[in-house]
């Protein structure tokens, strides 16, 4: 081993505190990015090969009711490679334990394999192995899961008014129900209540009692087809059974949300190992320019002894590629661990088949490409000052550091109160202007950080409150399989529990307003309601009009509608004959999730020209779950399904598990940022100044007071890094939150006044934790050995 | 005892254990320090003169013996007493200065100045020193004399007892060190201060009261000195 290559590792020992924080911040960095980035590569190739070998449709077609026929029409319009024609329908599940289901019958021409979004089995048989007279279903993962269902066992559902026993025979996945939800206005799945059940599309006609029919059309179109054009000319020859809706793949609700998934591991993926990447950095750079400083002597003896600046310089580097070369090391192993982890994870939230679990070996040759580039770009910007070390004035004494007046002094009356002490750091501060920018850069960082996971963690506590105590104020909701009339509710008011019931009206629409035509769903409530209020996203109250339509923004902003104008809607379900109405738009808020339209009970009465319907019901009860009723409701006929709201709202906090850990990952990640970035500033102040620290001992200073000196710099310069980093955090997550916006799902970015204080409250710990690790040091202080010599 | 005795060292020694091999850089010594008196500690280097100093002035702990300071036992070991000894009681004063960079002349005085409850007037001590109109630089801003008189001032503005020099004229010109001598002899007489000189310049014994003289960590003899020289009669 060389004598350079020695002296390094013998800095390296000096340092190793220091140098071990660096390495934590790389590996933190690189763990990030590579388990972030290979999460993402197999994710998005499961997706794209699970798509592909489905045949994920690019286009989807809704109508009422066609026949098969249609499809070889629809395959002969030029772009279309494939056409499939599906039955699919809403049925009741009966449960084993009284219960009901929402069951998704969707019918699968045989052969699966030929058509369209076909499905990928994963347990039991496929449709080709059961006997003709048998009736047979394959259920997706997850809702057989959640309520116990294994092949062989035999349900009961609801179809075209019978009750009609049907036996699971598999369990499958497919493209469209990778994230099954029942509609806009779910915002999770709910495996309980609501399941995929697939089966051959001739029983499906049979047991709907719909032979030859289809209400679906799925496309594949040819990578070059004008999409505007097929939907146009597809329409027109659908356009007898009655267009309920048509989406591109990219609106399709499952996808939506994997995709939205997906970005955002892509951004943070990013994002976020920069930040580590970059403190790093200037942490390293401020290191080694200290050290050059403080090895001046050597440095110059080296010089004069023949080495030149090339080798002196590479000796400096190597400090900063050896940090990101350890580093890199660490943070692949954990990343790479993790990543694993964190694929099953998703791939089970998704139902996805499980995922290539690839190394992908190009994220970990980027990663090191990354650390070092980064690392020998701040080692050798850090030691150009060897350059400028002259051997024969660096082997005599330094003169003393050259102090300096502070900008702070132009303001007497405030310097003039200062002691000396707070003047010592003050000038210090100024004088290594570096240091102290990084160091608040860190420490903004870190409570940047912290910020983005209160914030999170504040929306999605919004959100909760928003949907659970600011707008239902019910206890259960009773959905009617079909329309009743509002007196058969009469009576209910008599039953002993219940304090109140009010009507609802939900009514699937199309809205059309210049020329364009979107999806929309329609709720009629008393205007008076106390059950239920509507509330935008930012917690304020909106009145339901008597007249005329309380619209969402997101259906307004696809059409350009505004407040003042009228809109055509035209109900589109099985409710009667398609009517059609002119709204006046009232007012319009931004909803937190889904796209539904508030009008009056009156108003959506008379959509349908009806009078007095409901298609469902609130109740407030004098408990909030009370079992026996709600066998009773669920007995009735025309009930649908009975919902306990707070059984919901356990449902949804169950579900948001995975959000409280991510959340406790990131906050982990701050803090142990915030002690690597403070440890290392406050060792480096510590070092610099022992010289100062001894002579303050030797005029008589304490070691308490002496360390308080340190303890001071490193605090006022986190006290500003945290003031700083308070309202850059909020900024970050808010642009964060408006990226991450989707159509089904807007999150305001709310943060609670507490959570200020709690993230500074975090930021003072981590700052105390790190200037602790290190002020140790201070105790051990030998004025002796310290005063002896100059250097 | 004459009751003029400010300290008493007795049978102090220290030894420095580096590995295998141990260094007594001071046998057992026992020496008495006297109230306002000018004592120069003589000897080659590596004698002990610095060890001797170190110990006295509480900024280093003895291996064996005991110091006494106005009857107090300073070496059992209590860095609270130590501290507020070096506090209240002591000035020391460095070949190398010491001054801290970010504070200007005064303000490195006032440092000093804030730590004791009855200090001198920071200015009047800077006028001592002849620096009142410097006041407002910064060290690198002086010459090695200015520097080292601003060290004298920080020392002196506690109003220390006792005055440590460890070799205060060892960097400083013919002229500019025997300026720091006669400061240091004015200081005594103002304020009534003992004032402890070590130096390897054997002609500056001839400004103290008493001298001792040391050689490989022992005291070879201590001289009383009837007619001290001033300052500035001393020539080397
Ligand atoms: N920290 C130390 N460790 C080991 N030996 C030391 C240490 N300090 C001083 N010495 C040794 O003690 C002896 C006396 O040192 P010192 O008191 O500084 O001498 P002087 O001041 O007379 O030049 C010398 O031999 C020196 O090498
Ligand atoms: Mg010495």
């Amino acid at each position: 081993m060389s004598t350079l290559t020695r002296k390094l590792f013998r800095t390296i020992v000096n340092t190793r505190g220091q140098f071990l924080a660096l390495i934590v911040i790389v590996a933190l960095g690189v763990m990030i990015y590579v388990s972030m980035n290979i999460v993402y590569s197999n994710l998005a190739q499961a997706q794209q090969q699970f798509y592909e070998e489905n045949r994920f449709a690019d286009y989807t077609f809704l109508v009422v009711k066609a026949p098969e026929s249609v499809v070889s029409r629809i395959e002969a319009v030029p772009g279309v490679i494939k056409a499939t024609g599906r039955l699919q329908k809403d049925v009741t599940i009966f449960k084993d334990n009284e219960e009901r289901a929402v069951g998704r019958l969707t019918g699968y021409p045989l052969p699966v394999k030929d058509e369209l979004n076909n499905i990928h089995l994963l347990s039991g048989r496929s449709f080709d192995d059961i006997a003709s007279e048998e009736i047979g279903i394959i259920a997706d993962p997850q809702y057989a899961e959640a309520n116990a269902i294994k092949p062989g066992k035999k349900i009961e559902i609801l179809a075209d008014s019978r009750k009609v026993d049907i036996t699971v025979i598999g369990t499958a996945i497919s493209p469209e129900f990778v994230y099954p939800m029942k509609d806009s206005s779910s915002l999770f799945p709910e495996p309980e209540l609501f399941g995929i059940l697939m089966m051959p599309q001739k029983q499906v006609q049979q047991i709907l009692g719909m032979p030859g029919q289809i209400n679906q059309v799925l496309l594949d179109l040819a990578p070059d087809a004008d999409e505007a054009l097929i939907k146009s000319q597809v329409g027109a020859i659908l356009k007898p059974y009655g267009n309920i809706a048509d989406y591109p793949r990219k609106n399709q609700s499952s996808h939506v949300v994997l995709q939205a998934q997906l970005d955002g591991i892509k951004l943070i993926s990013t994002s976020l190992p920069l930040i580590f990447f970059l403190i790093a950095a200037g942490i390293q750079f401020v290191i080694l320019s200290r050290l050059i400083r403080s090895q001046r002597m050597s440095i110059g003896v080296m010089k004069a002894l023949g080495y030149n600046n090339r080798q002196i310089i590479w000796n400096y580097t190597s400090y900063a590629l050896l940090v990101s070369l350890l580093g890199a090391l660490a943070g692949n192993a954990l990343g790479l661990g993790m990543a694993s982890a964190m694929t099953v994870l998703f791939a089970q939230y998704f139902n996805l088949p499980p995922a290539a679990m690839g190394i992908n070996l190009q994220v970990v040759v980027i990663s090191f490409l990354i650390s070092s580039l980064v690392a020998g770009a701040s080692g050798l910007l850090a030691s150009r000052s060897v350059l400028q070390i002259n051997p024969a004035e660096a082997m005599r004494p330094q003169p003393p550091a050259i102090g300096r007046r502070t900008p702070v002094e132009d303001w007497a009356w405030l310097w003039n109160r200062l002691s000396s002490s707070w003047k010592m750091s003050l000038r210090s501060m100024f004088r290594n202007r570096t240091r102290f920018s990084v160091t608040i850069l860190g420490v903004m960082s870190a409570v940047v950080l912290l910020m983005f996971t209160f914030l999170m963690s504040d929306a999605t506590n919004h959100f909760f409150d928003q949907s659970f105590e600011q707008v239902n104020h019910y206890d259960y909701i009773v959905r009617f399989s079909e329309p009743i009339k509002e007196s058969e509710l009469l009576y209910w008011n008599g039953w002993d529990e219940v304090q109140r019931t009010e009507k609802m009206m939900e009514i699937p629409v199309k809205a059309i307003f210049s020329n364009q035509t979107v999806d929309d769903v329609i709720v009629g409530l008393e205007p008076s309601s106390q059950l239920k209020k509507v509330s935008d996203k930012y917690g304020e109250i909106h009145r339901i009009p008597e007249e005329g339509i309380l619209i969402n923004s997101v259906t307004a902003d696809k059409m350009g509608l505004a407040v003042g104008d009228v809109v055509t809607v035209e109900t589109v379900m099985g409710m009667g004959a398609v009517r059609t109405a002119q709204l006046k738009v009232m007012d319009r808020f931004e909803p937190m999730t889904g796209a539904i339209s508030y009008v009056s009970l009156e108003t959506a009465n008379r959509l349908l020209g009806e009078r007095q319907l409901v298609t469902a019901a609130m109740l407030k009860l004098d408990a909030p779950v009370m079992p026996s009723l709600e066998k009773r409701l669920k007995e009735m006929s025309r009930v649908g399904s009975v919902v306990s709201f707070s059984q919901e709202r356990a449902v949804y906090e169950k579900l948001m598990g995975t959000v409280w850990v991510s959340i406790g990952v990131m906050l982990m990640f701050a803090v142990i940022l915030g002690i690597a970035i403070i440890y290392n500033t406050s060792v480096m102040t510590l070092n610099e100044r022992q010289r100062e620290m001894a002579s303050l001992r030797v005029l008589g200073y304490s070691k308490g007071e002496v360390a308080g000196l340190i303890r001071k710099e490193t605090w006022l310069q986190a006290v500003i890094g945290i003031v700083l980093g308070l309202p850059s955090g909020k900024a970050v997550a808010t642009a964060y939150l408006a990226s991450a916006t989707t159509e089904m799902y807007s999150l305001p970015a709310v943060i609670y006044p507490r959570s200020y204080l709690m993230v500074a409250i975090v930021a003072f710990i981590f700052v105390w934790l790190g200037q602790n690790l290190s002020i140790r040091k201070a105790g051990k202080l030998d004025m002796v050995e310290v005063l002896k010599n100059r250097e | 005892m004459p009751d003029n005795v400010l300290m008493r060292l007795k049978n102090v020694s220290k030894t420095y254990i580096m590995g295998e091999i141990k260094v007594e850089a001071l046998k057992e010594t026992s020496l008495e320090i006297l109230a306002e008196e000018v004592l120069v500690i003589l000897g080659p280097s590596g004698s002990g003169k610095s060890t001797l100093l170190n110990l006295v002035g509480g900024i280093d702990s003895s291996t064996t013996g005991e110091i006494l300071y106005d009857e107090k036992v300073l070496t059992d070991g209590n860095d609270r007493v130590l501290t507020s000894f070096r506090r209240l009681d002591v000035g020391f004063i460095f070949q190398f200065y010491n001054l801290i960079p970010d504070l200007t002349c005064e303000e490195n005085v006032a440092l000093a100045a804030e730590l004791v409850p009855e200090p001198l007037e920071v200015q009047d001590v800077l006028h001592d020193v002849g620096l009142h109109d410097r006041r407002d630089h910064f060290p690198s801003q002086l010459s090695g004399g200015e520097q080292q008189r601003v060290a004298i001032a920080r020392a002196v503005v506690k109003r220390p007892r006792i005055l440590l020099c460890d070799e205060p004229t060892g960097s400083l010109d013919y002229e500019t060190g025997k300026m720091v001598l006669r400061l240091l002899v004015d200081i005594r007489n103002k304020y009534h201060s003992t004032v402890i000189i070590v130096t390897h310049n054997s002609a500056i014994g001839d400004m103290a009261d008493r001298v001792v003289r040391m050689r490989s960590g022992e005291i070879v003899e201590i001289i009383e000195n009837e007619n001290p020289l001033p300052p500035e009669r001393i020539e080397w």
